[in-house]
C-alpha cells in the first residue's frame, strides 16, 4: 500500500504543529536569542522555520509566558528570550498534559 | 559583511516593514536583521568565503516572502473568514444563490410565457438578460456575505444563534438543498394540520410547535436583504420594468409616490432586517421583539396607507400610448374581483385589471399589518420566556 507523500507531509506537519509551543517553552528554560534557539531546536530534531518561530516568540511574550531583553553580543544587538515565572508554570502543566497524551497514545499504538 | 549584503538585506527588510504597524515595525525588523545576518555569517563561516548574490538571496527566500513573513506577525485572524464561520458563509452563499436562481428562473418563465407572440425571437435575449442579472445579483450577494463574515471574523462577533443553537431551529438549513424545499413546506403544513386536528390550544401569542423562530428570521433576513439591495439599485432584476401585452413590450414605470417614499421604504426594510437580525441574536427576547414588530407594523401601515392614498402607482406605456395603474376605495368591490380578467387584453384593459389587483393587495397588506399589530401587542404583555 503506497502512501500519498503530500498527504503524509500535511498530516505530519499537523501532528508537529501542536508540539512546537511546548518545545519552544522547554528550550527557553535557558536564555537564548532567536537564532540560537532555532539551532537548539534543530539539534534536538525539531526544525522550525524562522517565519514561524519569531512571530511565535512575540506571541508567547505578549501572553506573558516569556520575558525578552535587547542586549549587545558579538558586536550586534540581539533580543534574548527566557521563560517568565508564568511561562515556567505553563510549561509544567503542558508537559504533564503531553506525557498524559503520550501514555494514552502508546497504549493505542 | 559588505555593503552589498547590507543593501540587499535592507531592501528585503523595507518590504517587510511596509506591511507592519508603525509601533512594532522597528522592533521586528531589528530582530529579523539580526537573524538574517546570523544566517549569512554562519554560511560564510561554513564555506570559508563571502557569499555570492545568489547565495544571499537564497537565504532570504528560505526565510520567506516579505508579505508572508509580515503576515505571521499580524495580530487578529489569519483569514478573511476562518474555519468557524466558513460553514455559515457557505450556507448563506448556497441558500442565497439558490433563492436568487429560483427568483430569476421564475421571472424568466413568466416573461417567456407572457411574450407568446415573439417567443422564438425573444428567447435568446431573455435568457441572456436573466443570466446577466443573475450573475450581477450573485456577485453582490457573495460580496455582501463576505463583507459581513469578514467583519464578524475581525471583531470576533459570534451571535447567540451560532453558539447556542437548538435542533428545532435547524429547519431553515434545508434551504441550501432545493430538493428539500417542498419536503420542508409539506412537513410544516402537516405539523400545523396535526395541531389543528388534535384541538390543541394555539393562542395568537404562542407559536405552533415545530415552527422555527430563527428559521423564519433567517429566511426573512435573506429576502429583506435582497429587497434592500434591489431597492438601492445594487441588484438588478432584468425584465422587472417590462411586461408583454398582446406581444408588445410594455414599459412599467413607477409613479412619483415611489420616489417620494424612497427613504421611508428603505428605513422600513432596514428596520425589518434589524428585527430579523435581533431575532437571530436574541431569540428568547419575545417581548422586545413583539414591541419592535408593533413599531415596524405601524410604520408599514402608514406606508401602505400613504401609497394607497396616492391613488396612482404605475404607468404602462407603449410608444405614446399610456395607461395608469391606479385605484381608490371604489375598486374594493367584490363584483370587480369576480369579473377580474374578463375585460379586454389591450393596454387599458391590462392596466384596469392590475389596478384592481394592486388595490386589493394594498388592502390585504393593511389588514395583515393590523393583525400583526394586534398579535404582537398581545405578545408584548406576555411574561418573558
Amino acid at each position: 500500500m503506497t502512501i500519498d507523500a503530500d498527504l503524509f507531509e500535511s498530516m505530519r506537519l499537523e501532528l508537529r504543529r501542536g508540539s512546537l509551543v511546548l518545545a519552544v517553552l522547554a528550550c527557553l528554560r535557558t536564555e537564548r536569542y532567536g537564532y540560537t534557539l532555532r539551532q537548539a531546536l534543530a539539534a534536538d530534531g525539531l526544525e522550525m522555520e524562522e517565519s514561524t518561530l519569531y512571530p511565535l516568540l512575540r506571541r508567547l511574550e505578549s501572553q506573558g509566558l516569556l520575558i525578552s531583553e535587547w542586549r549587545e553580543e558579538e558586536k550586534r544587538k540581539k533580543r534574548f528570550y527566557v521563560l517568565s515565572p508564568g511561562g515556567v508554570s505553563m510549561l509544567e502543566r503542558l508537559a504533564d498534559e503531553w506525557r498524559g497524551i503520550n501514555v494514552s497514545l502508546d497504549k493505542m499504538l | 559583511m559588505n555593503a552589498k549584503t547590507e543593501d540587499m538585506i535592507d531592501r528585503y527588510l523595507e518590504a517587510v516593514a511596509a506591511q507592519l504597524s508603525p509601533e512594532e515595525r522597528e522592533d521586528i525588523t531589528a530582530e529579523l536583521k539580526d537573524l538574517i545576518l546570523s544566517r549569512v555569517e554562519a554560511k560564510e563561516e561554513a564555506l570559508g568565503q563571502a557569499l555570492s548574490d545568489d547565495e544571499r538571496e537564497a537565504i532570504l527566500k528560505e526565510i520567506g516572502h516579505p508579505l508572508v513573513v509580515a503576515a505571521r506577525y499580524r495580530k487578529g485572524p489569519d483569514s478573511l473568514i476562518g474555519p468557524e464561520l466558513f460553514p455559515y458563509w457557505l450556507y448563506g452563499a448556497k441558500a442565497g444563490l439558490l433563492i436568487l436562481g429560483a427568483v430569476f428562473a421564475l421571472g424568466l418563465v413568466i416573461r417567456l410565457l407572457g411574450g407568446s407572440g415573439h417567443f422564438g425571437q425573444d428567447f435568446g435575449q431573455e435568457i441572456a438578460q436573466a443570466f446577466h442579472g443573475f450573475f450581477g445579483a450573485a456577485l453582490t450577494l457573495i460580496g455582501a456575505l463576505t463583507l459581513g463574515g469578514a467583519v464578524m471574523e475581525h471583531y470576533g462577533i459570534r451571535p447567540k444563534w451560532l453558539t447556542d443553537w437548538r435542533v428545532k431551529d435547524l429547519g431553515a438549513f434545508g434551504l441550501s438543498d432545493p430538493l428539500t424545499w417542498g419536503v420542508a413546506a409539506k412537513s410544516a403544513g402537516e405539523r400545523v394540520q396535526a395541531q389543528s386536528a388534535s384541538g390543541r390550544a394555539t393562542s395568537a401569542a404562542r407559536r405552533p410547535r415545530g415552527r422555527s423562530i430563527t428559521g423564519d428570521a433567517i429566511f426573512s433576513a435573506l429576502a429583506t436583504g435582497l429587497f434592500i439591495l434591489w431597492w438601492v439599485g445594487l441588484v438588478n432584476f432584468p425584465g422587472l420594468g417590462f411586461i408583454r401585452v398582446e406581444g408588445e413590450l410594455v414599459t412599467v414605470s413607477a409613479a412619483p409616490i415611489w420616489a417620494a417614499l424612497f427613504v421611508p421604504v428603505l428605513l422600513y426594510a432596514l428596520g425589518q432586517l434589524g428585527i430579523d437580525l435581533f431575532t437571530l441574536i436574541r431569540p428568547g427576547a419575545v417581548r422586545l421583539r413583539a414591541v419592535l414588530s408593533v413599531l415596524s407594523a405601524v410604520a408599514g401601515l402608514w406606508l401602505a396607507w400613504t401609497i394607497f392614498g396616492a391613488g396612482h402607482w404605475f404607468t404602462l406605456s407603449v410608444g405614446t400610448e399610456q395607461a395608469r395603474i391606479a385605484g381608490d376605495w371604489v375598486l374594493l368591490d367584490f363584483d370587480r374581483m369576480r369579473t377580474l380578467g374578463d375585460g379586454p387584453r389591450d393596454l387599458v384593459g391590462v392596466a384596469s385589471t392590475l389596478s384592481v389587483v394592486m388595490t386589493w393587495v394594498l388592502a390585504f397588506t393593511g389588514l395583515n399589518l393590523l393583525w400583526k399589530i394586534a398579535a404582537n401587542a398581545g405578545r408584548s404583555f406576555l411574561p418573558q420566556a
